[in-house]
């Protein structure tokens, strides 16, 4: 069934020399032997200079595993994960922090409230990064000023802590934190489902500045909506396997693989709240099959 | 963070008191008007002009004695809760990030020196390394710090994994690092708090040590040591121990307020409760509101 949906096989990822990213045939188990538990199974994922990917899948379908993986906070336990050129698959602690001392990749976490810690002010906690990298204090400040108005925050939170800020805007600092250093690839991990629709749109339209100006967003979500306007490909995880790899358009549009047809039929939308329910229960059954 | 301790009235007091105290411990023994150890025959003498607080049951001058007293007794218990400092909290802090094999190996030694009787481990080493000051302070350290490892541990433990550390290692933050910016902070008030605590039992467990004869000998005065001689004469002067008792109970006062003001000037709640103090006295300074006048 996954073969004859499956608009890409994971094998079939265009092996790109240039890609920012390149994940291929990633396995990752959790647990001790007996008791393993498979989070990721052969994924290959590649993701070009300045090209944005949606990842997206249910709760448990191991999209943060994906993530923290190729971040090097979880061990793979197979495959091979190429950053900005660089087999990272044997990295030790000091070869990993060498590499994310260079900020090429940068990571946006899901909870905006405790990504940030709660004793440092914004500007503790936006320079953070630049001063790691070894950039001077006054140059590190400059920066920030920078990167904040590049959010749309005003220069007055500088000196807030995040229990002082709202949600959208303690977001809006995580993804400036993300950015001062002026990586190739961004990993958003649910960026916006803990906001309000107001703060959503603000969110994604930063994401669209950010890839009109090249870098590689790598965009995690359950929610195919907020995923759908930003990406360029969407692959689609369930049960820890890529079932599916294409262009947004054609994923919305044509969905191949029939999670990705349920997915995409429980999107609610304005137009469609209540339609075809009976549809979306004969895919269900499908899939479970 | 000293700047934010003296925002608060209570942190002010404590620093004071520290400050006198510590500079009785430097400049005590140069102050005291007699020799401490000359011993005379009047005996158990009420305040006068000459003994300010009396003398004791060798006729010494017990102001003297207090005053002399005073470095050894400060720099003792300094040095107790220095030793448990460093080899139970850094220790324990490091026990989260060093992999399993440091912290099983540091989990177990914290057991087994919980597991050890006071007394008989301190008499132990004291028969092994010599008597002295210096060794019994060691001894006391390292009995107190397994304190000090569980409470930096347990609250290291609540922070290492979180977000925000993580966000600093995608970062390339090493260890220390992350210790010294994001984990220090909130360990920092639970052991002030077990600081503040050490500083007090220090003074007792000197005063202890030198009654069995360990430690500080006998003729030489310490805070806890005329305290215990005067209980022994309490039927014949009631007061005497008064002096030392205070002297005690301010240096511990004073310690469990500055820890206490740590713990309220640090973390989160700390600087919101610092900032919200300056947003109230900027309005009372500010000018006020002009009433748009009445109905």
């Amino acid at each position: 069934m996954t073969t004859e949906h499956a608009r890409q096989q994971p094998a079939a990822t265009p092996t790109d020399e240039s890609a920012v990213l390149e994940v291929t045939g990633l396995d990752v188990h959790y647990g001790p032997r007996r008791r393993r538990r498979r989070a990721l199974h052969d994924v290959s994922l590649s993701v070009a200079p300045g090209e944005t990917v949606g990842i997206i899948g249910e709760t448990g379908s191991g999209k943060s595993t994906f993530a923290r993986t190729v971040l090097g906070l979880v061990r793979p336990s197979a495959g091979r994960i190429v950053i900005g050129g660089e087999d990272v698959g044997a990295y030790g602690t000091r070869q990993w922090r060498r590499l994310r001392r260079r900020g090429v990749v940068q990571y946006v976490f899901q909870d905006p409230l405790r990504s940030l810690d709660p004793d440092l002010t914004v500007e503790e906690s936006l320079s953070e990064p630049l001063l790691i990298q070894g950039v001077p204090r006054q140059e590190a400040a400059d920066r920030v000023r920078t990167f904040l108005a590049r959010v749309q925050l005003s220069e007055d939170l500088l000196d807030r802590l995040p229990g002082e800020l709202s949600g959208g805007q303690r977001q809006r600092v995580s993804v400036a934190r993300a950015l001062v250093t002026e990586p190739k690839l961004v990993i958003l991990d649910e960026p916006v489902s803990a906001l309000d629709s107001a703060n959503r749109v603000q969110i994604l339209q930063i994401l669209k500045d950010l890839r009109a100006a090249g870098t590689a967003l790598v965009f995690i979500s359950h929610d195919l909506g907020s995923v759908a306007g930003v990406a360029d490909r969407i692959a689609v995880l369930y049960q820890g396997e890529l079932v599916e790899v294409g262009a947004a358009r054609d994923v919305i549009t044509d969905p191949r693989h029939v999670y990705t047809r349920l997915l995409v039929g429980s999107a609610p939308t304005l137009r469609t709240a209540s339609a075809d329910r009976a549809e979306r229960d004969r895919l269900r059954a499908l899939l479970h099959a | 963070m000293v700047r934010r301790v003296l925002t608060l009235t209570s942190g002010r007091i404590a620093l004071v008191i520290l400050t006198v105290i510590a500079l009785l411990a430097v400049l005590g023994p140069l102050l005291a008007p007699q020799n401490p150890l000359a011993t005379s025959d009047n005996t158990l003498a009420a305040a006068s002009g000459s003994h300010w607080l009396g003398t004791d049951y060798l006729g010494r001058d017990v102001f003297s004695r207090l005053l002399d007293g005073s470095r050894v007794s400060v720099l003792g218990s300094l040095e107790v809760a220095l030793m448990a400092l460093v080899v139970g909290a850094i220790p324990g802090i490091l026990s989260v990030y060093l992999g399993r094999t440091f912290e099983w190996i540091t989990l177990r030694l914290a057991d087994t020196l919980v597991a050890l009787p006071f007394l008989l481990f301190a008499v132990a080493v004291i028969a092994l390394l010599g008597n002295g000051i210096t060794q019994a302070m060691l001894v006391t350290g390292a009995l107190v710090s397994p304190l000090f490892y569980r409470v930096s541990r347990a609250a290291t433990l609540a922070v290492a994994r979180s977000p925000y550390v993580e966000a600093a290692l995608v970062s390339g933050a090493s260890v220390g690092w992350v210790v010294r910016r994001h984990v220090w902070v909130k360990v920092l008030p639970p052991i002030a708090v077990a600081l503040a605590q050490t500083i007090g039992v220090g003074f007792i467990i000197v005063s202890s040590l030198t009654f069995l004869g360990i430690g500080i000998q006998p003729p030489a005065p310490t805070w806890g040591g005329l305290l215990a001689s005067d209980l022994g004469y309490l039927s014949y002067q009631p007061w005497a121990p008064l002096a030392p008792a205070l002297l005690i109970m301010i240096t511990v006062w004073a310690s469990n307020l500055l820890a206490d003001a740590i713990r309220d000037v640090s973390g989160e709640a700390g600087r919101a409760f610092v900032n919200n103090r300056k947003a109230r006295a900027n309005r009372l300074d500010g000018p006020e509101p002009v009433s748009t006048g009445g109905v």
